[in-house]
């Protein structure tokens, strides 16, 4: 073997135009590539809706809307980082946000006791996946499969049709938004997570070990690293991220809804993989889930203010993954 | 007479890499032809090429005169061109005779595969290599050694004009590479031309005809194997004279750092003791089989104890797992570099730095700096031959591949260091420098366990060897002195009990 200059014009690569050339710059980073997306969709929706698409009220929906799956995708990028992930989100977060609708309408606590409640209910949820996955061994998939709709039915059967409405005080916690951009609190706390899960993941050596857990289980146990015990941690953070958004959700309204977050789950492994990740682990980043939410959260847009049937919605967002996990074809990185 | 296989003007490019570069060979029906280089000089590129794996950049391949343009891995098959893959291309999940079969399975009447056929078939395969292996197990059920005994039978369920066997013994004992050979020189016989990479040169010797040279990635020489020597085929392939001779150099041997006392593990392990001091090289030595990797984990606690007690430093240690293992200053190499030792698609600063995250960390924060300059130290020590320490591992040779696991290990300096086939895969030069860095690990007063089915490693390397049968230990001997001979009549004469073992004169207790 003969060392070339580090990435040097092999033939190969001169044969190369200046299209597939760009192409592969882009592909090399999903984040580029995601980011490059996000820009281009919201200019062209400036130029050709400039009444409709930069006003104030729409950025302030779009944001809005996007906070329960934006919370959720930096749990959901955590777990598929370590090669594994939760279908149950959509339950737990209505599981969630009834028991906190139940302790702050039903019984009349506090509201902040109310909003822990909520969440630590969300944890114990990812507690129980992470466990029945870890300790029993049954596959993630069929794991949370089965607790997505074991949570789903003891969301039933705690509220029946839901707690409605809650208290003006646990109101507040989903309402109140700031003074400046006027956008409600359920936004900045997911600006919140998604800026400190972004470093926390991409920087400190404690959630590195989930690339490792990823790229290959076995090699990371025997590197050292407690995989099963950082799988449980995962989980419990997915979790609690669904409880907070599910509390959170159900304050806007002032309503818990039993029916909140159905079909949620596909949303946000939609919006992880488009960010990066990959269902056999060990690639992704919370910037680049973010930035898969930001994108469909923007195609939808475009559906809505075209008054495109929300029947349509599906099938776009679908291309769009599968255009943008395609573009690996074209990474220089992968293997030959 | 046309060659059967010839190659003219080939070349390969990976980026950053030229991998081949204006190769040319022919292959006679008949011929058995080794193919030698160094780590990463091009050799599994090579195979992978003519099977149909990778397509070529420039050059021709002709099989019987007929030039074969780019074909996949079916079309190759369907030429008579079978090949064994260093790495492994079992499916795990599925069966023994499912994966020799894979795609050809015998049908019946409907289409529905003969189950009963397809086994019977399977294990007629795997009986002419002198091994018996259940055809219904799964894959992933199976030891190394077995594994690479089911890819030889896969290559030879077809009718072969070419085989391929890209290191096929790194994870065979003696008896079962004396079966290969047997069936390799009864195909060459049968007229099957056979390209036989291998980095063990006592084995091309008795084996090929002759023998092809690669040195990054060009051409270097071809000779028959009667007009050559080991000493000439070194220079060709290192470009200079390399020696395993024992240190002669006495290291000072410190207190014990590893007492392990009747470990009992099992079903592999039964009985096993030893003791390893600071600055002593020991190997463990034994059939496969014979429980010594099992051991091995049941000290690094990555395998389940049942009795017996371990002491680190004198201090006594339960470990649950790797963890506790890594915490009590032991450091372990497994066996198996894919699947156990590597994160293949990691680059080479991740894979280094796997073992020593608070090393390369600041405060809680993962520093790529630091790691990156950790993985370059490595790079550098190890001559691990990379265009950067990005690359990732997966693209390495197998040779090199194994240097990032030893740096994996190096990098957490433990003060015991357990290294299960340290050479698996290794070319002559790099074989001599990874018993140069073991060494120095010795000298800087690491306690070193090497489990290895080389002979000649063993004796190279151990100050003392410690002898493994059907999971006890049975007994010791000194390093320098040592012949094959004694380590093989230990390993194998374990019959009846330990006790008549022990009995032998001349035969320290283990
Ligand atoms: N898929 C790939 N992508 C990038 N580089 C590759 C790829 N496969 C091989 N290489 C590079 O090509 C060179 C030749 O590799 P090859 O595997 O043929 O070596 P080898 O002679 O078989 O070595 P070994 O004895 O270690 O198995 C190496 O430098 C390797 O890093
Ligand atoms: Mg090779």
């Amino acid at each position: 073997m003969q060392i070339t200059q580090p990435l040097a014009e092999t033939a190969e690569r001169r044969r190369e135009n200046l299209f597939v050339r760009i192409v592969r710059r882009l592909a090399d980073s999903r984040e580029l590539t995601l980011f490059v997306l996000v820009v281009a969709l919201a200019l062209a929706m400036s130029i050709v809706y400039p009444n409709n698409f930069p006003t104030a009220s729409n950025m302030r929906a779009v944001l809005l809307n996007l906070a329960p799956v934006g919370m959720l995708v930096c749990g959901m990028m955590l777990l598929m980082i370590g090669g594994t992930f939760d279908l149950s989100v959509g339950s737990t977060l209505a599981f969630s946000g009834v028991w906190a609708g139940v302790v702050a309408g039903w019984w009349g606590w506090p509201a902040e006791i109310a909003v822990l409640v909520g969440i630590m209910v969300g944890a114990l949820c990812g507690l129980v996946n992470g466990l029945i996955v870890t300790r029993i061994g049954i596959n993630a998939l069929i794991a949370t499969l089965g607790t997505l709709t074991i949570y789903r039915s003891l969301t039933y059967v705690t509220a029946g049709t839901g707690v409605t409405p809650i208290t003006d005080a646990f109101a507040e916690y989903g309402r109140a938004a700031d003074p400046l951009f006027r956008i409600q609190s359920p936004f900045w706390a997911m600006l919140v997570l998604v800026l400190i899960g972004g470093w926390l993941v991409a920087r400190t050596r404690f959630f590195r070990q989930f690339y490792f857990i990823g790229g290959n289980p076995r090699a990371a146990q025997l590197s050292g690293i407690r995989v099963d015990r950082l799988i449980l941690i995962g989980f419990v953070i997915m979790g609690a991220l669904a409880g907070l958004a599910g509390v959170l959700g159900a304050a806007r309204l002032n309503s818990a809804v039993v029916n909140a977050g159905v079909g949620i789950e596909l949303k946000v492994i939609t919006a992880t993989v488009l960010g990066g990740a990959s269902l056999k682990g060990g690639e992704g980043t919370i910037l680049g889930g973010i930035l898969g939410v930001l994108f469909i959260a923007l195609i939808e847009n475009a559906m809505i203010i075209n008054a495109i049937g929300v029947f349509w919605q599906g099938l776009v967002v679908g291309l769009v993954l599968l255009f943008a996990v395609s573009l690996d074809r074209f990474k220089t990185s992968g293997r030959a | 007479m046309a060659p059967r296989l010839e190659i003219n003007g080939l070349s390969k490019f990976f980026p950053g890499v030229r991998a081949l570069d204006d190769v040319s060979m022919s292959v006679e029906a008949g011929e058995i032809r080794a193919l030698l280089g160094e780590n990463g000089a091009g050799k599994s590129t090579l195979g992978k090429i003519v099977a149909g794996v990778y397509s070529r950049d420039q050059g021709t391949v002709l099989v019987d005169s007929a030039e074969i343009g780019t074909l996949d891995e079916k079309a190759a098959g369907d030429l008579g061109i079978g090949i064994v893959h260093q790495e492994g291309s079992l499916v795990p999940q599925l069966s023994v005779a499912e994966n020799i079969f894979a795609g050809r399975q015998p049908t019946q009447w409907l289409g529905q595969v003969n189950v009963r056929a397809m086994r019977e078939q399977a294990k007629a395969l795997i009986a002419q290599l002198g091994v018996a292996i259940d055809p219904a197990l799964k894959v992933s059920a199976l030891s190394p050694a077995q594994a690479q005994i089911v890819e030889i039978a896969k290559a030879l369920s077809r009718d072969l004009r070419i085989l391929i066997l890209d290191e096929p013994t790194a994870a065979l004992t003696l008896t079962e590479t004396e079966k290969l050979f047997d069936v390799v020189r009864r195909l060459a016989g049968n007229g099957v031309s056979v390209v036989y990479v291998s980095h063990r040169l006592a084995e091309i010797f008795s084996l090929c005809h002759s023998v092809t040279v690669l040195k990054d990635g060009r051409l270097a020489g071809t000779r028959r194997v009667a007009e050559t020597s080991t000493d000439e085929l070194i220079r060709l392939m290192v470009g200079r004279d390399v020696h395993f001779s024992r240190s002669a150099a006495g290291r000072r041997i410190g207190d014990i750092v590893l007492e392990a006392q009747d470990v009992e593990a099992p079903p592999l392990v039964r009985s096993a003791s030893i003791t390893v001091r600071a600055g002593e090289i020991v190997c463990l030595a034994g059939l496969i089989g014979s429980g010594r990797s099992e051991f091995c984990e049941a000290i690094f606690g990555a395998r389940r104890r049942h009795g017996g007690s371990i002491r680190i430093g004198g201090t006594a240690i339960d470990p649950k797992g790797p963890w506790d293992g890594k915490h009590a200053g032991i450091g372990m190499v497994p066996e198996d570099r894919k699947a156990a030792g590597l994160f293949l698609g990691m680059d080479i600063v991740n894979n280094v730095a796997a073992t020593v995250l608070s090393r390369v960390s600041s405060g809680a924060n993962f520093s790529n700096r630091k790691a990156e300059a950790l993985a370059r130290n490595f790079v550098d020590e190890l001559r691990i031959a990379t265009p950067s320490v990005h690359q990732i591992v997966g693209n390495l040779s197998g040779g090199n591949q194994q240097k990032v696991l030893l740096a994996k290990w190096m990098a957490m300096e433990p003060r015991l260091l357990i290294v299960d086939e340290p050479t698996r895969g290794v070319d002559v030069g790099a074989r001599s420098e990874i018993y140069r860095l073991l060494r120095a690990l010795a000298d800087k007063g690491v306690a070193l366990l090497v489990v290895s089915s080389d002979l000649p490693e063993v004796l190279a390397l151990a100050d003392r060897i410690v002898v493994m049968a059907e999971g006890r230990t049975v007994g010791e001997l000194r390093g320098d002195g040592a012949s094959e001979e004694q380590v093989l009549r230990l390993a194998t004469r374990y019959t009846a009990s330990v006790a008549e073992v022990r009995k032998q004169p001349g035969m320290a207790e283990a």
